[in-house]
């Protein structure tokens, strides 16, 4: 007979939905357990660790110098003919993050607040009876345990098997996922105060090329691709970096992962059982970044998770979907549109709309102003002689 | 028609990512902290894993197909 535990939660994932949501239930005096079936919380990283500055405030997090690698004041794009965009800003936009010490520091905050928290310990199954989900079956250091739990959180990231094995359809199609391979390298002959991103259908189909510096001669270097793409992601970076004679032989961290970026989930819960991050597909199918949405989420689910211990009614956790629908899945339904409208853009579509938007107010593009930039846009006589791409354009307004 | 197919891992390629496990339509992979697992009773031969994985860690072998 294995080992039984019992609590009110168990969050299986730690790494950022996971924490978020173990630390706020474990704040308010309810039992928690985190596992991660990783030996080190955060490590390996798989992650190119940029992050908006605004997300500490909104989610309570310190901005603790400890996780914080560089402050970053904007981004340089580039097109696939060399023009280039540049947003930058006075003041700190986003930072980069240490993510292995972030991941970490994010369990802490959920141990320190009340939670338990096992690594090493791997989700294998749900336990059903009587037709409901009363716990999981985990490895912990290879022996079988069982945790039993009233609430059980999926927060797996992009494996998202526990939602899954808990009947929770998390299925989308290869399309809707991105392919990516990053290397933490030392690289020079970029501004370290902004973020690069590379496009061009030979340099990233339907992705991009990324630069996040570290340091000043030290960045993630990675890309990501459509995973239906028959070519490997390693494949276009290592093309990439030959083809503009950046050297790669000072390497630090090779790093490898799926990100979504699509595929959202109408329902997220299902009688106790909660799906968040990427296991939930909440990522931005734009960029695919999801630290931001895996937070997003984790904190409305922690609320969620909250009323329905606190009024004993199980049927209060259906509000999470709703209010993620609300605050988050309406603006990334959005995103998904100009994602696939933008990934049937030519070299061409993307050097005439890159050099037209460089003459543009940066402000306005980087504060979200996007019909003020389409608008612009559709004025540029190289799109007004194009009916293809102003059908591409009016799409998006 | 179908063929049946076998996925077979690079072990020294593989850095157990979990990426194939989460296009797997069938939950035919699993990827713990220290290995690569498949099952084939499960897996409906789709090869989405293969064309997926960002450094081509995976392959597939037939093992039953139309003669
Ligand atoms: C190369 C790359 C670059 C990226 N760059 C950025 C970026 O710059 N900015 C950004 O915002 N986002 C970025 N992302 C996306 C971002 O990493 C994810 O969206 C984010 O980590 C999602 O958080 P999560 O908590 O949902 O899942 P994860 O952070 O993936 O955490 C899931 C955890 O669950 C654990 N786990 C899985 N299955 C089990 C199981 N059965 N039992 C126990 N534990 C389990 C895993 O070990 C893992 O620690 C990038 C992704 C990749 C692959
Ligand atoms: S996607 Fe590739 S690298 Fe990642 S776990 Fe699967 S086989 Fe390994
Ligand atoms: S071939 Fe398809 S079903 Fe089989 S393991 Fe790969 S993705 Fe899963």
């Amino acid at each position: 007979m294995s080992e039984i535990m019992k609590y009110d939660v168990v969050v299986v994932g730690a790494g950022i939905a996971g924490p978020i949501v173990a630390r706020n239930v474990a704040k308010e005096g309810y039992s928690v357990l985190l596992i991660d079936k990783k030996p080190a919380i955060g490590a390996p990283k798989q992650c190119a660790e940029g992050i908006n500055i605004s997300v500490f405030e909104k989610h309570d997090i310190p901005y603790d110098k400890r996780f914080i690698n560089r402050e970053i004041y904007g981004a340089r794009l580039y097109s696939p003919s060399g023009y280039t965009l540049e947003m930058r800003y006075n003041r700190v936009s986003g930072v980069i993050l240490e993510r292995k010490v972030f991941d970490k520091m994010l369990a802490f905050y959920a141990a320190r607040a009340g939670a338990d928290v096992l690594p090493r310990t791997e989700a294998t199954d749900v336990i059903r009876k009587d037709g409901k989900i009363i716990g999981i079956k985990a490895k912990k250091e290879g022996e079988p345990i069982e945790i039993r739990a009233d609430i059980l959180v999926a927060a797996d990231g992009v494996e998202s098997t526990i939602a899954r094995k808990a009947g929770i359809n998390t299925y989308a199609p290869l399309h809707e996922f991105d392919s990516a391979y990053e290397y933490e390298m030392l690289i020079e002959g970029f501004d370290p105060d902004l973020i690069h991103l590379w496009f061009g259908n030979n340099v990233a189909p339907r992705g991009y090329v990324w630069v996040f510096p570290k340091d000043e001669d030290r960045a993630n270097v990675g890309i990501g691709i459509n995973s239906d793409n028959p070519m490997t992601a390693k494949h276009y970076l290592d093309k990439w970096l030959k083809e503009n004679n950046i050297p790669f032989k000072k390497i630090l961290e090779v790093n490898v992962g799926i990100v979504p970026v699509g595929g959202f989930l109408r329902e997220l819960v299902k009688d106790n059982v909660l799906v968040v991050g990427d296991a939930a597909r909440q990522v931005n199918p734009m960029h695919g970044g999801g630290m931001a949405e895996a937070m997003e989420a984790g904190t409305i689910a922690s609320k969620w998770i909250l009323e329905a211990l606190k009024e004993e009614n199980f049927e209060l956790l259906k509000n999470y979907t709703t209010e993620w629908w609300e605050k988050d899945g309406k603006r990334l339904e959005r995103v998904l549109r100009v994602r696939k409208v933008v990934e049937h853009l030519t070299d061409e579509d993307l050097d005439v709309f890159i050099q037209t938007l460089s003459g543009i107010d940066a402000e306005k593009i980087a504060g979200g102003h996007y019909s003020e930039v389409i608008k612009a846009l559709l004025k540029q006589p190289k799109v007004l002689m194009s009916p293809r791409r102003i059908t591409l354009l009016k799409e998006l307004l | 028609m179908t063929e049946k197919i076998r996925i077979i891992v690079d072990k020294d390629k593989c850095y157990l990512c979990g990426g194939c496990a989460g296009v797997c339509p069938s939950l035919a992979i699993r990827v713990s902290s220290s290995k690569w697992e498949f099952f084939q009773d499960k897996c409906i031969s789709c090869r989405i894993c293969v064309t997926a994985c960002p450094v081509g860690a995976l392959e597939a072998e037939v093992v039953e197909g139309r003669a």
